[in-house]
């Protein structure tokens, strides 16, 4: 009982303190990416490369004053960054960062949820993530913040919809809701050069699923909750300080989660990189790091890809945004999800 | 394992408790939405893990959270709470309550001996639609049939706007 107390803490604290541990990362990467894409500078002042500038910011916020308003409701305006952070942080326990390893006899799964759930926690959980940021834009009693707030509410749950039949579609493909046969499923070549990776195979679903994340983690081109230029700040108008940054850090984490799980379904999770088998061997312990590596490399790619769209698309009007997801995505999805249905039945049979 | 079973059974009454008692509209709202979580817990020690996804994803997840919606929108604390209490509607409000008591309550104790907690974890999917597809596919389609006339109930009703002409 206490080796498994504590392998869960390590792994816990592992995988719970690498993607907070690197948004500082994403955050130095975001803003010189904004400068690199404006054909400025960008801050590069504080340390090497403006290296330590997140440092600056996460100090900053720390050490400002916090203020309270006097018309906002004190328990639900406490506990919304709260909400929002745990929410975002939950789903990270099922994602897998390796395939299972042994160590000391015993096989350790490198997640530190091992659930028969699979896929469907990661989602379960994430689907209460709009809670933090309604109770956050009706517990400011403000009304820019209330407008936020219901934006940004009514925005996720329509994209959930066509995000859940691309999930869908691909557990139908893989015949498999366990992370570790998903993306059993994905290693290997076709052809001896093509990964065999799930957007090759539903690159409708892709699509999909890559905008639904846009939406679901409130990011440029979809950032209605907070749009500047009609809302203020939208749902984080009356938080000062660290309630702020805690905002900031929840909506990195949901966005490295969402990342996560894109790779996972379609660009092979944890499998290795084309050309990395070269380097493993027959070691044990160089595969898992080599996994690990592999991951790694991709979500940080996935990382570029949400620095490079937020600088390369406006903003879309509020009305444009819900007859994309209810008019175009939602039936291009059921007709994926009946297609793939038919095919899948087909070639079983 | 036991503490936590009575945990989630405690707090899925507390909570249950608190929705219908709080005089603050929102309040029972999110205690609604952490009785339902509560229950997809429950599900999950019960062993039937697909249908605890299924609970927080469909029921916590968009009906909790469309209770929410409304109600932070019309935001009912400027309105006076309907205090007026008739001893008609107390009378139906107990009869009402104790007959729905008691036919729980007899449909359980003429089936005690049948029930039993299946551990369907293996593969919980595969268990749980194998009987609805098959022992209990006439009471599931007639349940998706009823929220088909509710839908289409909904869309006649909202489209009735006849006494405004001039708006689509």
């Amino acid at each position: 009982m206490l080796e498994l107390i504590l392998e869960t803490l390590i792994k816990a604290a592992i995988i719970v303190g690498l993607p907070l541990g690197s948004i500082p990362i994403i955050l130095v990467v975001e803003r010189r990416g904004a400068g690199f894409m404006q054909k400025r500078l960008g801050p590069n002042r504080v340390g090497p490369f403006g290296l330590m500038q997140p440092l600056a910011d996460v100090f900053k916020f720390l050490f400002k004053e916090e203020v309270e308003p006097s018309h906002v409701r004190p328990f639900f305006y406490t506990i919304a960054p709260l909400i929002a952070l745990v929410v975002a942080v939950m789903p990270l326990a099922v994602i897998p960062v390796a395939a299972p390893f042994d160590f000391n006899g015993k096989t350790i799964f490198p997640e530190v949820f091992h659930t028969d759930l699979g896929i469907f926690f990661a989602f379960a959980v994430s689907a209460l993530g709009s809670y933090g940021i309604l109770v956050a834009g009706w517990a400011s009693n403000n009304k820019f913040s209330m407008l936020g707030a219901l934006r940004a509410c009514a925005q996720m749950v329509s994209y959930e919809l066509s995000l859940t039949t691309a999930i869908v579609a691909m557990i139908f493909l893989y015949g498999s809701n366990d992370i570790h046969s998903i993306v059993a499923e994905q290693t290997g070549y076709w052809f001896g050069f093509l990964p065999k990776w799930g957007f090759f195979v539903q690159p409708v679903a892709a699509v999909l699923f890559l905008v639904g994340i846009f939406a679901e983690s409130n990011r440029l081109p979809f950032d209605l909750a907070e749009g500047e230029s009609e809302l203020v700040a939208g749902y984080h108008i009356e938080y000062s300080s660290i309630k702020f940054a805690i905002f900031f850090m929840a909506e990195y984490v949901h966005m490295l989660v969402l990342s996560g799980l894109f790779i996972i379904l379609f660009f092979g999770g944890y499998s290795l990189l084309p050309g990395m088998e070269l380097l493993v061997g027959d070691s044990a312990l160089m595969l898992t790091i080599m996994q690990v590596l592999s991951f790694i490399i991709k979500i940080s790619l996935m990382v570029w890809f949400f620095v490079w769209v937020r600088w390369t698309l406006p903003r879309f009007r509020y009305d444009q945004l819900m007859m994309l997801g209810w008019e175009r995505l939602l039936p291009l999805g059921i007709f994926n999800l009946i297609i793939t249905v038919l095919v899948v039945h087909f070639r079983n049979h | 394992m036991m503490f936590v079973d009575v945990l989630l059974t405690v707090l899925t009454v507390a909570f249950a408790l608190l929705t219908v008692f709080s005089k603050k509209t929102v309040i029972s709202a999110f205690a609604l939405l952490m009785t339902l979580v509560c229950i997809g817990g429950i599900y999950y020690q019960l062993g039937s893990v697909f249908l605890s996804a299924i609970q927080v994803l469909v029921n916590a997840g968009a009906v909790a959270i469309l209770f929410v919606f409304v109600m932070m929108l019309i935001d009912l604390e400027k309105y006076p709470n309907n205090t007026e209490r008739s001893k008609i509607k107390l009378i139906i409000t107990v009869l009402t309550s104790l007959v729905s008591l008691g036919v729980l309550a007899l449909i359980i104790n003429n089936n005690i001996d049948t029930i039993t907690v299946v551990n369907l974890s293996d593969s919980s999917m595969k268990a749980l639609f194998d009987r609805l597809f098959t022992q209990y596919y006439i009471p599931f389609e007639l349940a998706t049939v009823l929220l088909l006339a509710a839908v289409v109930a909904v869309v006649v009703i909202a489209n009735n706007n006849k006494q405004h002409p001039g708006k689509e």
